[in-house]
């Protein structure tokens, strides 16, 4: 049973990590990017291709997953400098389909739908990470430097212009801030952080394939954002917890796997919905300084 | 030369749903300025229940065709009226609104999913299956029949928004919702009246899908999507504008395999557009919008 | 309303841990073994097979008194031809309920899981995927000849017997579709023939039409439907339409109801691995299930009963206790095994031979031509 409770934890690690990450583009950068899984996917591969067929192991496979997603950033970023709002959401609903059919169908990188199996497990110290208990230890500590990394940047100034940028962008630029290099740098930060939650991902399921990154998973990514709230850090995490706590409940009431999977989604939906009648001046717009 | 006049032909059948779901969505957009992404789910609900009416109901297909299409232009106007109004009324901001249309996508295709089954589920269209040879091209009388459908929606929306007392409002709104308010024009009333007509006209376009390859609940994220693409392209607030782009994006996705490996065909509109919003965000027959803020 | 939400979330969380943490009544613990089938989505039908099979079989060897005495438990669990969700049901039955055995199906999920199986020492048994790549896997047995096997024997009989000659091909893009694709065209070509163009597909797609139309302009004298499950009707019919009048043909994998039920099919060339409709096992089946039995049924039931024997012989040997390597040995020692197909036996690869039949799809039925026995 502790095994099924460090799976759990495992996987609310990684997801704080991407609902951290793209909170820095939805909460305070105001660049509403629904291609979260894109980047997720990008590091995932990266880390996976760097693993086995450069024999790079994990912490190589992160290291190129990491700079892969800071690079695979400008998808997102150039999009964001030319249009806004409901421009930028189909933008980055259209990028979050490209992507995943290039995994799809690039099958001599990827290996398509067939996906890479025997992804390597960390290695820390001579130490193999095989057990959940023990990826436990490594993803909180991951997701804690992400923590950190956010923290940091958003009670700077470089933060405070973020804000700016996202509250009413023209009089950002008007005061002469350089609007484009600030979005280019929280793109990449962002998606540098997002792909080395791939990396996690991939190494610790040891299997991925390209369904795990779809257009439902970039939705659910921030559905994670927009429920736990945006304003504090803490939101992303608790809202992980909380969102990826509903389907182990589904699996402890014995509901059929083919109903429960379509059932959780039922419960973001509704979720959505009712916490936008609670909270319709909107997520954007309340972030203080971050705790 | 057969294969390309095929193409053509498929790609055409293709942009007559693309051009129904887009003119809908874009007269929606257009008119109330809320990013309706929930329009997939009254496309994947007419299709529903078309399906419904004809396998529970017993109805004959046609009876059965206007009864989802009236069923799911109820459906939008619920949407607006339980949801939209409301968090109007509570000062929500666009951003807000979107979520919410999210979320209320998200709920209906995957209640559809427990209810009627991931599977596709087929409709018995008896001899509109039939095919039918034009020269080279061979298509099915369905086929035939989206495209009549096609244009025929789009001259009817046409002639609704020019000629009558109901679509010259809908046109002041669009236009200007401050100068029609100060008309005395009462905007709730237009609006519900939008989602009406608007859910109507993209309705025939998932039950038309649905009599050619089967009702799916989660087709109808990537028709709005497409139909949201079509319509920036076209230009805002111009239905023929949305009507080409999206007759555009269906022959570019068609005539695209004939050179392309065809497994790529979905990447096309979606590469074409953000190609496209790099280069000219605002689109060809659009009014011009000072910023695409939300 | 976020923190009564959390502490509710907690609460029922922390509940149903406790509860599935008390451990079962230890009695004659009942062994557990997996079974990770296509139970929904494009394969739901062979799904159907496999865990009726498999039922079958265990209800039966619980009437026979279990595995020394032990009940049988099967947990099934469905992956729906994604391999993502077979390897999250993989590492739930081996970290979780530690089972010492599964059954698996598919190419694509198999391959996903037996890194996992090697690792954790469990065996894993498939009966349906028919993948090349299958064989020759460390705790990996294949009931199921690979598909090397048939396609050889399919392109063989469409060259000579058919007079066959050039050949386009509709492909499933997972594992399983372009393995059989490519062993195809080399098998293909070895007997004269000619592949023209390939056009790949998703596994759960309902719209073939481009892809047929850019065959069509190819011309050539056959189809080769490289794909299986429920798009195999759609592909014909949607072939058909489009005035695509030349032969089609595939393997036993496209022999799903949907097909012998769809009107495109009529007249396709196929091969089928050994079944009989009307023995006691497909009656049973049918009166069990209400609905007809197939191959796979066959195939899961044969798998589970050589679980059976297997395990009876690791228990034995060791004291009583079951483990994944001890099944592994045993399967390895006993080799031969009497199924209801027949004779088998586990090559060195830890794959399987079976006699193939060749024929038409007619009417609903197949008219076998041909029968070409196994090569030993």
């Amino acid at each position: 049973m502790t095994a099924y409770l460090a799976h759990f934890l495992v996987m609310v690690a990684i997801y704080s990590i991407l609902a951290l990450s793209l909170n820095l583009l939805i909460g305070y950068s105001g660049i509403f990017s629904l291609a979260h899984a894109a980047i997720y996917g990008i590091g995932a591969y990266a880390s996976a291709l760097a693993a086995l067929k450069l024999g790079l192991g994990f912490w190589g496979g992160m290291a190129v997953a990491a700079s892969v997603g800071a690079f695979a950033s400008a998808l997102v970023a150039i999009p964001s400098l030319r249009v806004a709002g409901d421009y930028y959401v189909v933008a980055s609903f259209g990028l979050q389909v490209v992507v995943l059919a290039v995994f799809m169908n690039w099958t001599d990188l990827t290996n398509g739908l067939a996906g890479l199996a025997g992804i390597p497990r960390p290695k820390l110290f001579g130490w193999v990470i095989d057990q959940p208990f023990k990826y436990v230890f490594l993803a909180a500590a991951f997701a804690v430097a992400t923590w950190a990394i956010c923290w940091r940047l958003t009670n700077s100034a470089f933060g405070r212009v973020l804000q700016a940028i996202r509250d009413d962008e023209i009089a950002a630029q008007a005061m002469g801030k350089n609007v484009v290099l600030v979005k280019i740098v929280v793109a990449c930060i962002s998606s540098a952080l997002g792909a080395t939650a791939g990396s996690l991902y991939a190494h610790y399921i040891t299997y991925i394939n390209p369904s795990s990154f779809s257009l439902h998973e970039s939705i659910f990514i921030a559905t994670l954002v927009i429920l736990g709230g945006s304003e504090r850090l803490s939101g992303p995490v608790v809202g992980a917890f909380l969102l990826l706590a509903i389907p182990e409940i589904l699996k402890f009431l014995a509901i059929p796997d083919t109903i429960a999977a379509p059932m959780r989604q039922i419960i973001y939906g509704a979720l959505l919905i009712v916490f936008m009648l609670v909270r319709p001046e909107g997520i954007l717009g309340r972030a203080r300084h971050g705790r | 030369m057969d294969l390309f006049l095929q193409l053509a032909a498929t790609g055409i059948v293709v942009g007559s749903l693309y051009v129904l779901c887009a003119i809908g969505w874009g007269l929606i957009y257009g008119t109330t300025l809320h990013f309706h992404v929930a329009h997939g789910a009254v496309f994947t609900l007419a299709a529903y229940y078309a399906y419904a009416a004809q396998k529970f109901l017993h109805l004959p297909l046609a009876v059965a065709v206007l009864v989802a299409i009236a069923a799911a232009s109820l459906s939008g106007v619920l949407m607006d009226l339980l949801v939209y109004q409301p968090l109007e009324r509570r000062g929500a901001i666009r951003t807000t609104l979107f979520i919410a249309s999210l979320g209320l996508l998200t709920l209906i295709e995957n209640v559809l999913a427990i209810v009627f089954s991931p599977d596709p589920l087929r409709l018995d269209i008896g001899w509109l299956g039939n095919a039918v040879q034009l020269g080279p091209v061979f298509l099915t009388r369905l086929h035939l029949v989206s495209v009549a459908t096609a244009i025929l929606g789009f001259l009817a929306l046409m002639a609704f928004l020019k000629y009558s007392l109901w679509g010259r409002a809908i046109r002041a709104v669009s236009s200007s919702p401050e100068m029609a308010r100060t008309v005395g024009i009462d905007l709730k009333r237009v609006h519900l009246l939008t989602y009406a007509v608007g859910s109507a006209i993209s309705a025939p376009a998932g039950i038309l899908l649905a009599m050619d390859v089967g009702a799916e609940p989660y087709r109808g994220t990537t028709f709005v999507l497409l139909a949201s693409v079509a319509v920036i392209m076209g230009g805002i607030g111009s239905i023929p504008g949305a009507a080409m782009g999206a007759l555009f994006l269906a022959l570019l996705e068609n005539l695209g395999v004939w050179k392309i490996p065809s497994e790529w065909q979905s990447t096309i509109s979606f590469g074409v557009f953000l190609v496209f919003i790099v280069v000219r965000p605002r689109g060809f027959f659009g009014r011009k919008v000072q910023s695409a803020e939300i | 309303m976020r923190t009564i939400l959390s502490s509710l979330i907690s609460f029922a969380l922390l509940a149903g841990m406790t509860t599935a943490a008390v451990p079962a009544a230890a009695q004659s613990a009942p062994i557990k073994i997996g079974a990770i089938l296509p139970l929904t989505g494009s394969g739901a039908s062979y799904g159907v097979w496999m865990k009726g099979g498999a039922e079958m079989a265990a209800e039966e060897i619980n009437a026979a008194g279990g595995i020394n005495g032990h009940k049988l438990e099967v947990i099934y669990e469905d992956h729906a031809a994604d391999a993502s969700k077979a390897v999250n049901a993989m590492q739930r039955l081996v970290e979780v309920e530690k089972v010492p055995f599964s059954l698996t199906s598919y190419s694509s999920p198999t391959l996903a899981i037996q890194p996992i199986a090697a690792q954790h020492k469990v065996v894993i048994m498939n009966g349906g995927g028919q993948s090349d790549n299958l064989a020759g896997k460390d705790y990996l047995y294949n009931n199921i000849p690979v598909v090397s096997n048939e396609v050889g024997v399919i392109a063989e009989w469409l060259a000579k017997d058919k007079k066959r000659h050039n050949a386009v091909l509709i492909v499933a893009n997972d594992e399983a579709g372009r393995n059989s694709a490519a062993t195809f065209r080399a098998k293909f070509a070895a007997y004269g023939g000619k592949v023209l163009a390939e056009e790949r597909v998703a596994l759960d797609a309902t719209d073939f039409r481009a892809q047929l139309a850019k065959l069509k302009a190819r011309g050539g004298d056959l189809l080769y439907i490289s794909s299986y499950g429920r798009n195999v009707a759609i592909i014909a019919n949607q072939a058909r339409e489009l005035g695509i009048t030349i032969p089609m043909a595939g393997t036993s994998w496209v022999l799903v109801p949907e097909t012998f039920k769809s009107k495109g099919a009529d007249g396709m060339l196929v091969t089928k691995l050994p079944f009989d409709p009307n023995s006691a096992f497909a009656k049973k089946f049918k009166e069990k299930y209400k609905t007809n039995a197939g191959f796979f049924a066959v195939q899961y039931y044969n798998a589970t009963m050589i679980f059976a024997k297997a395990a009876k012989a690791a228990m034995k040997k060791h004291g009583g206790v079951l483990t994944g390597e001890g099944i592994k040995d045993a399967i390895e020692s006993i080799r031969s095994f009497d199924t209801l197909s027949g004779k088998l036996v586990f090559q060195a690869n830890h794959g399987a031979v079976m006699d193939i039949e060749a024929g038409t799809l007619r009417n609903g039925k197949i008219e076998v031509e041909k029968t070409i026995k196994a090569a030993p």
